[in-house]
């Protein structure tokens, strides 16, 4: 693994959506504060043929799988210039020729779809596979079992990748799934899972390289679980029901600090080095806003556009 | 021309649309060795095998789900849901997703897909008899085609597979054995095209799908009384030809939607509201389903769906 690509992709998320936190005019957004790691770590075991379909989540999963900051940053803020044309915003970002086939904010929704891309890969595109991220929230949902068992009946190249940050707004992962975690769920359908630390990019690099090998190999979807912890509240416009003590935890087990951490104290980080990310994270998410701002919202003359 | 059965011109489309792209496959319960349940799917999978002409599990949400994911990576899949109640179960996917997929990634993806299903009522009660299509009109960027003849399942069944975007295929129960003429050649049945079925001069009946039987059936009974009838026959819902309805309608002055769905927010009530737009001087009746589930019990069927007669009673009322 290439350890300073790994800190830096997620430096970059942070000071992207610091940078879009402000601008007083960013709308309605789902931050991945927290969890970049598990992003990060997933598309770093991903080929350039592949496609990673996430939930309304969906800044991380779009700039690690490398997705233009200056084309994400326009589509969030509904410029025509986003690869969405300012259509789809967070929600339903998308860049499928770029490996992104994209975001959608049904709670759940996106995880057949994904199941129907892994079958048109499997059939005409083989040896390429889907990855589909979705929270803990989508676990108590009749899409996840119905997928899982079409896509363990025919083996599809499906890996599935929940990022559970513990919460679906304000209710406990623990409130809303009778299942001991969301990787026990695979185990009737026969599917390997397996529960990584979300703040820990390596464990999730790792486990996701050994999953994507698998189903590349036409042995069937995998199920990853990625323990995280979101540092935002669930959207812009929910409240915070965490305790204070609660969300510094949180804060502690930060996933860039713990990869910097980690690299500075075995010698492979300096902190001219550290220093020197920050400062080009920082100069990209700025480039990404003026990009942005200097582009022009859809004429509303075109509002039919791309109907049907 | 041949005479075949209405079920046999579905098998048929399809079998030509596979046979000249390998990208066309079907999803469904029981559409396998089995054939489908009203043997519209009879010798596909015996010609295609079990990778393009897929049993499913009883799971239609995520059925249209995997459809639609795989329309939108390149595939064009026919998922059957076995009765239109059932298509309540996929409709987020062909709605939320399907429907907006196009427009919401800026046109990058596209969901050639079709959702064939089978309506109406024929003695399975409650949850198995409904006629739906009115809520999937409303959906901008789907479109809707309900035929009435083999030719036009046919027909319309071919453009459908060759659709850039999502198409709710509508047949019915009391369809399938019907026999009917349809072409020897290759042909195709375009979408937002209507067709007149028999001409008249008093009194013009719109409807769709099997109720043009019905309305039919009620035009020879208004012939034998000396009332003209003109009969029309949407095919497509969504376009909707308005421009063919209003040219009889302005002709006759007299409009009867008839449906075998609700006539709240119906079919009907919108071709009557939209033609009215350009013959003012309308007369209008709607006839449709009783506002009750459709029960079972045959008596109770019978007494909730629209007949020729009440048709026919509804035509002589306007036209006196």
């Amino acid at each position: 693994m290439d350890l300073p690509s790994l800190l830096r992709a997620m430096i970059r998320i942070r000071a992207f959506e610091e940078a879009l936190m402000r601008r007083p005019d960013h709308g309605f957004q789902l931050l991945s504060s927290g969890q970049e790691a598990v992003s990060v770590g997933v598309c770093a075991a991903l080929a350039p043929g592949d496609q990673l379909l996430a939930s309304g989540r969906s800044i991380a999963p779009a700039l690690a799988r490398g997705l233009d900051p200056r084309l994400v940053m326009a589509e969030l803020l509904g410029k025509e210039a986003g690869p969405c044309r300012g259509r789809g915003g967070r929600g339903h970002l998308a860049a499928p020729s770029a490996g992104f086939f994209g975001a959608h904010a049904v709670v759940g929704g996106n995880l057949s779809i994904a199941a129907g891309v892994a079958l048109a890969m499997q059939m005409r595109n083989p040896g390429a596979i889907v990855a589909c991220m979705f929270g803990d929230g989508a676990c108590g949902s009749g899409a996840l079992h119905e997928t899982l068992n079409i896509a363990a009946l025919w083996k599809l190249p499906l890996l599935l990748v929940c990022d559970n940050n513990g919460y679906s707004i304000s209710t406990r992962a623990g409130e809303a799934l009778a299942a001991a975690s969301p990787s026990a769920l695979a185990a009737p359908f026969g599917i390997p899972a397996v529960t990584v630390d979300g703040m820990d990019v390596l464990a999730i690099s790792e486990a996701a390289a050994r999953f994507v090998a698998r189903v590349r190999a036409g042995e069937g979807p995998a199920f990853l679980e990625c323990v995280s912890a979101r540092f935002a509240t669930h959207s812009t416009a929910t409240r915070e029901t965490r305790a204070a003590e609660e969300l510094a935890a949180d804060r502690a087990r930060c996933p860039i600090r713990r990869l910097a951490d980690c690299m500075a104290a075995d010698g492979s980080l300096t902190a001219d080095e550290r220093k020197e990310m920050d400062t080009e994270a920082t100069a990209a998410a700025e480039d990404a806003l003026r990009f942005a701002d200097a582009a022009r919202y859809p004429d509303p003359a075109e509002l039919l556009r791309d109907v049907g | 021309m041949r005479k075949v059965f209405f079920r046999e011109a579905i098998a048929r489309a399809l079998r030509e649309e596979m046979e000249c792209d390998a990208s066309v496959i079907v999803l469904g319960q029981d559409i396998g060795r089995y054939g489908g349940a009203y043997k519209e799917f009879a010798g596909l999978f015996d010609r295609f095998g079990p990778a393009r002409v897929r049993d499913t599990p009883v799971a239609e949400s995520s059925m249209v789900g995997l459809g639609v994911g795989a329309a939108a990576a390149g595939l064009r899949p026919l998922v059957a849901i076995t009765y239109m109640d059932f298509l309540m179960l996929g409709l987020d996917a062909l709605v939320n997703y399907a429907a907006k997929a196009r427009y919401k990634t800026g046109g990058q993806l596209r969901v050639p897909m079709v959702v064939k299903t089978t309506a109406g009522a024929r003695g399975q009660g409650v949850a198995h008899s409904q006629c739906i299509e009115a809520w999937a009109m409303s959906v901008p960027g789907l479109a809707v085609v309900a035929p009435s003849t083999p030719a036009d399942a046919y027909g319309l069944l071919k453009t459908s597979l060759r659709h850039d975007g999502p198409v709710l295929f509508v047949d019915h129960k009391r369809l399938f054995p019907v026999p009917g003429n349809v072409p020897l050649e290759e042909t195709s049945v375009p979408f937002g095209k209507a067709n007149v079925l028999r001409s008249g001069n008093d009194a013009t009946v719109v409807t769709h799908g099997y109720m043009c039987r019905v309305a039919l059936e009620a035009a020879e009974l208004l012939a034998a009384s000396g009332a003209s009838c003109e009969v029309v026959d949407l095919r497509s819902l969504a376009p909707l030809d308005v421009a063919t309805v209003a040219a009889s309608a302005a002709r006759t002055g007299v409009l009867v939607t008839v449906e075998e769905g609700q006539s709240v927010c119906g079919v009907g009530t919108e071709v009557a509201f939209r033609v009215r737009d350009e013959v003012p001087a309308l007369r209008v009746a709607r006839v449709a389903a009783a506002p009750a589930p459709v029960s079972s019990n045959p008596v109770l069927e019978k007494a909730c769906l629209p007949d020729a007669l009440r048709v026919a009673e509804t035509v002589r009322r306007l036209l006196s």
